[in-house]
């Protein structure tokens, strides 16, 4: 247990997290030069472009230390947006320590401070490191500075170094050995080990993701699963490098993958407490909580023949994300689809570029919406997370919508600003404190649905970046429920439809209504743009029509390019739907989801 | 295979198709023409027309296919500048096409004209060739705007070639204008309009100012040194021209198009509106044959090359599907008048289009674009104006499913109901 270091990297985005990984991997002789790629954890596409990780990984990386010890080093690659936190928190709660990576020019920022504090919470030995400097820019002293009177990390502790160029790595591993603790725990004890994350892999099924906290893991041994209370046989188990390597045991402290025979990781709950079913462990670990979506939008293929390949995608993706859950839906503008529950709106979003990706469909999403619990006048009770299922208003005693506890942390000066955010959206009981002098952290209870559209956005420009966010689900609160509808032309777009407080219901049905205005082409006639509640006409705006477009030569012969303009425009046409007369294009479907944040 | 035709041993179901000849010459090239047109001397027309013989011959033994042998009853000389041609050079083609292809007795032969190329003499020469309509390149009366527009006719000489070729005794003379110059007003438009009318011709074209990328107007306008005009100018010009015109007396045919009296309504443009089958000789010219249409190499030396060689200059060509040509059918008919007659459409396609598009068809019948009436869907005035939107609009889906019937006899039948 001794040579055993379990940790992760954790970073403001584009500090340099993936490069650094990379060049531990390579420096440790984890993959051959010719096998070598770029942000090699991260699998995904998706995962790469976006330069955010999604999914959990983690290697297994031999290093022969200067001690002369040969140590197995864990490296655990975590997502890192607040969406997956519950990821977030589960990979940090199978490392000992953590290195804290900065940029040499960049500074301290927003995502350094709420990664830093999430890790202290799981009580994470953290190593600070300057990267990348090699920039002319670099300055190392200021952020050496930075380290002490921000983040009140011991500035003479600091590693420098350059994954790019590989200068400093070799001091980067050391620190690893010398000040991250090993892990402790008793091998004698009742096996206890936490599923941290799981894959699906077409051949063998469901591979789990374990960090063993106290006895051992065997093969062939009976496992039971403390939460769900399911049993398993371990078929193969060991630890990850690039690729699987099988062993015998997984020891405790030691981080590695288990075969179970799982068929779906819909059997399975991340954080769960695997045990032995003979011996099984008296107490499961601590922090244990289901993923739960919380966020509701309908999808729908933009041609309906694509409809089952959305039927496969989603099953697919659903392979490896029990957080996904869906079920069909129908809409009479949009036709079938199903209608999705997802952790936050960037979970949302990377399942529609995986789905369109990944998939070649086109899709149309209907605005996200928070679960609602109406009680009716009856005395029933009905959860609620789609528009077009609200009971009749006059049917309803009360409503009660999601509240939650944000987290805000912040450079001082932005205090004013962000308070008005909070306010702006309805949150309640706002309170901050002095984290280190100049920086506070800033709490409300605010509704779910105030923060589903577009406060990330608007929270990154209040603070200029500086701002960074978490919350934690608390409670259900009575509120006044309305819902809006969009009428185009005089006909109600269900897809558009959507719940919101009263107070907030012309606000949004404008903002509805002027992104209409601009993503809908104009047509040969005036299109009304209207949002409703009920009969009451609450805003609108006026699409004005075309009145030339007429090409004025159609002769020595040449139809065909005049055909083929106009088929272009037809073209263009089949990315849209007809909702009684007028085209919507698939745009407009997401313009009126984006804020309107600095406009 | 040369023949001497008369209407007497032509076959009843062989359609009377239209010929184009296209003249790529013009004594200067216009900022705004995007056409195929180059300025060459007297040696390089010379060159030209005996390459255009040449092309004629090769279709000495023309069929179309599904048509069979096929008769022309409409020759029409456009470009670039066709006047620019000597009189000796229009009668060594005209002369190369009666010996070479099917014409009827009376086809009639249309001429593109430069006014600062009508005289008396040539008048005379056009006359006597057998020219029936003389179209005239007038474009404004306005100096200021033919000078913007690159012409190399004053005002002046626009009005008297229009008068010499009123009284030179054609069957019909039309006057093109050009409209919506970047900085034209209602009142400039007006002018021009009224000036036309007085001089009393038979048909005139009003053709909206469009600027093409490659040319000079187009650079200009990605500069930034050139501006269009506004869609509601546009749209306040157009609108305008169409008044004006039909108040004088000569009420629109199509888009650009306007006849003061039905006979004077171009019998070649037409057939290109109709899907009557054409066949275009010289650079650029394209042909159709109701269901295929192919184009000739745009570039003059290319062309000859391929003539040179023995081979008819075609560039490329397509297959019209069945779902292209009731597109094409749907775009062109709502460019005119008539409209488009649902009946035909749906015999030639097996689609009903309004069964199709009920809720487009009633939104603009209700916003006055279109009329729907005896089985006619016709434009308004209004829905002139935005014709290409109107045409894009319907939905053809599900069309094409079964084999497009026969062309034939339905373009007969629409060739006689010609006015």
């Amino acid at each position: 247990m001794d040579t055993i270091r379990n940790f992760c990297i954790i970073a403001h985005i584009d500090h340099g997290k993936s490069t650094l990984a990379d060049r531990l991997i390579q420096r440790c002789g984890g993959v051959h030069d010719r096998d070598f790629r770029d942000q090699i954890l991260d699998s995904m596409d998706i995962e790469r472009e976006r330069g955010i990780t999604i999914k959990s990984n983690t290697i297994t990386l031999p290093y022969e230390a200067q001690d002369g010890k040969t140590y197995s080093l864990n490296l655990i690659d975590t997502p890192g947006h607040v969406d997956f936190s519950h990821e977030v928190r589960r990979s940090l709660m199978s490392c000992e320590g953590a290195l804290l990576l900065i940029d040499a020019s960049q500074g301290v920022e927003a995502q350094t401070m709420a990664n830093l504090y999430l890790a202290l919470e799981y009580d994470l030995e953290i190593i600070p490191v300057i990267n990348k400097i090699d920039l002319p820019s670099a300055d190392v002293e200021r952020v050496r500075e930075e380290i002490d009177s921000e983040l009140g990390l011991d500035p003479f502790e600091v590693v420098l170094c350059s994954a790019k160029t590989g200068v400093g790595i070799d001091d980067v591993l050391e620190a690893v050995v010398q000040k991250l603790p090993a892990p402790v725990g008793d091998p004698n004890a009742p096996t206890k080990a936490l599923l941290f994350d799981a894959q699906y892999d077409i051949y063998r099924g469901v591979v789990m993701l374990v960090r063993v906290r106290e006895g051992s893991l065997r093969k062939g041994q009976e496992l039971f699963m403390m939460h769900s209370k399911k049993r398993y046989t371990v078929e193969e188990l060991g630890h990850l490098l690039l690729e699987r390597v099988a062993g015998k045991e997984l020891g405790t402290g030691t981080v590695g993958y288990i075969i179970a025979g799982v068929k779906s990781v819909q059997d399975i709950a991340i954080g769960d407490t695997i045990t032995d079913f003979d011996q099984p462990a008296s107490e499961p670990l601590p922090g244990y909580k289901e993923a739960k979506p919380v966020v509701f939008s309908s999808m729908y293929p933009v041609s309906s023949d694509d409809y089952e390949d959305l039927v496969k995608g989603l099953d697919k993706l659903h392979l490896n994300d029990a957080s996904l859950t869906y079920e069909k839906d129908s809409s009479a503008a949009l036709g079938f689809g199903f209608r999705c529950g997802f952790l936050g709106l960037l979970h949302l979003e990377v399942v529609q570029e995986r789905l369109e990706r990944e998939h070649g469909l086109s899709l149309l999403l209907s605005a996200p919406s928070v679960r609602y619990e109406i009680v009716l006048k009856t005395g029933e009770e009905v959860a609620i997370d789609n528009p077009s299922l609200l009971p009749d208003p006059t049917e309803i005693e009360t409503s009660a919508e999601p509240y939650i506890k944000a987290a805000v942390m912040m450079p001082e000066r932005y205090i004013g600003t962000v308070m008005e955010l909070c306010r702006e959206r309805r949150g309640e009981n706002t309170a901050f404190t002095y984290l280190t002098p100049g920086r506070v952290e800033l709490t409300s209870e605010m509704p779910l649905a105030e923060v589903l559209f577009d406060f990330y956005d608007r929270l990154k420009t209040v603070t200029q970046g500086y701002g960074s966010f978490d919350y934690d689900m608390l409670d259900y609160r009575i509120t006044d429920l309305v819902k809006v509808d969009i009428l185009v032309n005089q006909e109600r777009v269900d897809a558009l439809s959507q719940l919101v407080h009263r107070d907030k219901a012309r606000a949004r049905a404008l903002h509805y209504c002027e992104r209409l205005e601009e993503t809908i082409p104009r047509q040969q006639f005036k299109i009304p743009i209207q949002g409703v509640i009920g009969g009451t006409v609450i805003a609108r705006t006026t699409i004005n029509a075309f009145r030339k477009d007429v090409t004025a030569k159609c002769y020595g012969g040449d139809i065909s390019r005049k055909r083929k303009l106009i088929e272009k425009q037809k073209e263009g046409k089949k990315r849209m739907k007809m909702v009684g007369s007028v085209e919507i294009p698939q745009e407009a479907f997401l313009a009126v989801l984006k804020s309107d944040a600095g406009k | 295979m040369p023949s001497l035709s008369t209407e007497a041993n032509r076959q009843s179901d062989v359609p009377l198709a239209g010929l184009y000849i296209h003249v790529p010459f013009c004594s200067a090239i216009c900022p705004y023409c995007d056409f195929a047109v180059l300025v060459g001397g007297h040696e390089q027309r010379r060159h030209f027309v005996d390459s255009l013989l040449l092309e004629i011959a090769l279709y000495a033994d023309l069929e179309l296919s599904g048509l069979g042998p096929v008769c022309f009853d409409t020759i029409y000389l456009g470009g670039g500048t066709p006047s620019m041609l000597t009189p000796d050079d229009l009668g060594r083609i005209f002369d190369a096409l009666r010996r070479t292809v099917d014409l009827t007795a009376d086809a009639k032969i249309s001429l593109e004209a430069n006014p600062e190329d009508v005289t008396s003499a040539s008048l005379q020469a056009w006359r006597r060739l057998g020219v029936a309509t003389l179209s005239l390149g007038v474009q404004s009366f306005d100096g200021d705007e033919l000078r913007v527009l690159g012409r190399r006719h004053s005002p002046e000489d626009a009005i008297r070639s229009i008068k010499q070729a009123v009284a030179a005794g054609f069957d019909s003379v039309s006057v093109d204008l050009i409209f919506g110059l970047p900085d034209q007003d209602t009142s400039t438009l007006r002018r021009n309009l009224e000036q036309a009318v007085a001089l009393a011709p038979d048909h005139i074209s009003s053709y909206e100012l469009e600027i093409h990328p490659r040319t000079t107007f187009g650079k200009q306008h990605a500069r930034g040194e050139l501006h269009e005009l506004p869609e509601g100018q546009q749209a306040e010009l157009f609108l305008l021209t169409h008044r004006v015109l039909a108040e004088a007396g000569y009420p629109a045919y199509e888009v650009s198009n306007f006849a003061r009296h039905p006979r004077y309504r171009s019998q070649h443009n037409q057939k290109y509106w109709r899907h009557v089958p054409y066949v275009g000789l010289g650079p650029s010219a394209h042909s159709f044959d109701g269901q295929q249409r192919w184009w000739n190499e745009r570039h003059l030396a290319k062309w000859q090359r391929q003539i040179e060689a023995g081979h008819r200059p075609v560039a490329g060509r397509e297959r019209l599907s069945t779902q292209d040509l009731a597109l094409e059918t749907l775009m062109l008919s709502l460019r005119t008048v008539a409209g488009l007659d649902l009946s035909s459409f749906e015999a030639r396609f097996d689609f009903d289009l309004v069964a199709h598009n009920r809720a487009l068809v009633e939104q603009l019948d209700r916003e006055g674009l279109l009329r729907l009436h005896d089985n006619l869907l016709a434009p308004t005035l209004e829905g002139f104006a935005v014709a290409d939107g109107l045409a894009a609009g319907f939905s053809l889906q599900g069309l094409g499913r079964q084999a497009v019937r026969s062309t034939s006899r339905s373009i007969d039948k629409r060739l006689d109901r010609q006015v």
